[in-house]
């Protein structure tokens, strides 16, 4: 392997953790706000992310709840998405790249990506219906304004996932060729 | 697999054991010993070539069709 491929490696080793930290600072700031949101609502405003949804809260809860189902699952399945990142460039070996270890890593990357896509979608539908309701939903589509994108994203790994299976396999068969 | 390899059959014929085998054909301990046992995929011309040079014989003496399942 090169050295610029080495050095591009450590930098992308390194991006993905600096990522990896921030989604998850986003993640556990956000649980932290939805506790306190159902707790001690005056408390929201002083939070990171500042999300009072406490109108909301006191019209349904369950449209409260769903949103912050919403709003969660995508930022923890974000920070998921680049830890499974970090361990595949951390242990992903240039000189034999078609392992089962990668494949499988890239597939997780796949469906995970493909989750937070259409998870974005539905919440974004569902903030809209809450809208024609009445319900105050403008500081919610931060959350979710790159669905389309996570959905492509997903059908380009997927490819990649597929290519990757089919590596091993002719890896395999070229290794026990004598 | 159907095709069956009579490696071990033919060394034994020719009193050769795996080490001298090894260094007449050049290959490793390991992939004739996976030869030998018939976990190859696959096997080159040229090895085969090697191979029935080193044992004086012919490849359908290593190898052979046997009716079975396939994997």
């Amino acid at each position: 392997m090169s050295n610029s491929s080495n050095f591009i490696f450590k930098a992308l080793y390194i991006i993905a953790w600096i990522i990896f930290v921030g989604l998850s600072i986003e993640a556990g700031g956000l649980i932290v706000n939805f506790v306190f949101s159902v707790y001690k609502p005056e408390f929201v405003p002083h939070l990171y992310q500042k999300l009072d949804l406490s109108a909301m809260y006191n019209r349904s809860q369950w449209a409260f709840f769903g949103m912050y189902t919403f709003i969660l699952a995508i930022a923890m399945l974000k920070a998921w998405l680049f830890y499974v990142v970090i361990e595949l460039v951390g242990k992903l070996d240039l000189a034999k790249p078609f392992s089962t270890f990668v494949s499988k890593k890239i597939m997780l990357i796949s469906i995970l990506t493909l989750d937070i896509g259409v998870l974005s979608l539905v919440a974004r539908q569902s903030a809209k219906n809450l809208l024609h309701h009445g319900y105050e939903t403008d500081e919610l589509n931060r959350f979710w304004v790159d669905g389309e994108a996570y959905i492509l994203m997903a059908a380009v790994v997927y490819i990649i996932a597929i290519i990757f299976k089919k590596g091993i396999e002719l890896q395999n068969e070229n290794d026990l060729t004598i | 697999m159907p095709i069956v390899v009579n490696l071990d059959v033919m060394m034994a014929k020719r009193k050769m054991s795996l080490n001298e085998l090894s260094e007449k054909v050049d290959l490793t301990l390991s992939n004739l010993s996976i030869l030998k046992t018939g976990k190859a995929k696959a096997i080159r011309f040229s090895t085969l070539e090697a191979i029935c040079k080193a044992l004086n014989c012919q490849p359908a003496d290593i190898l052979e069709y046997v009716e079975g399942p396939e994997t």
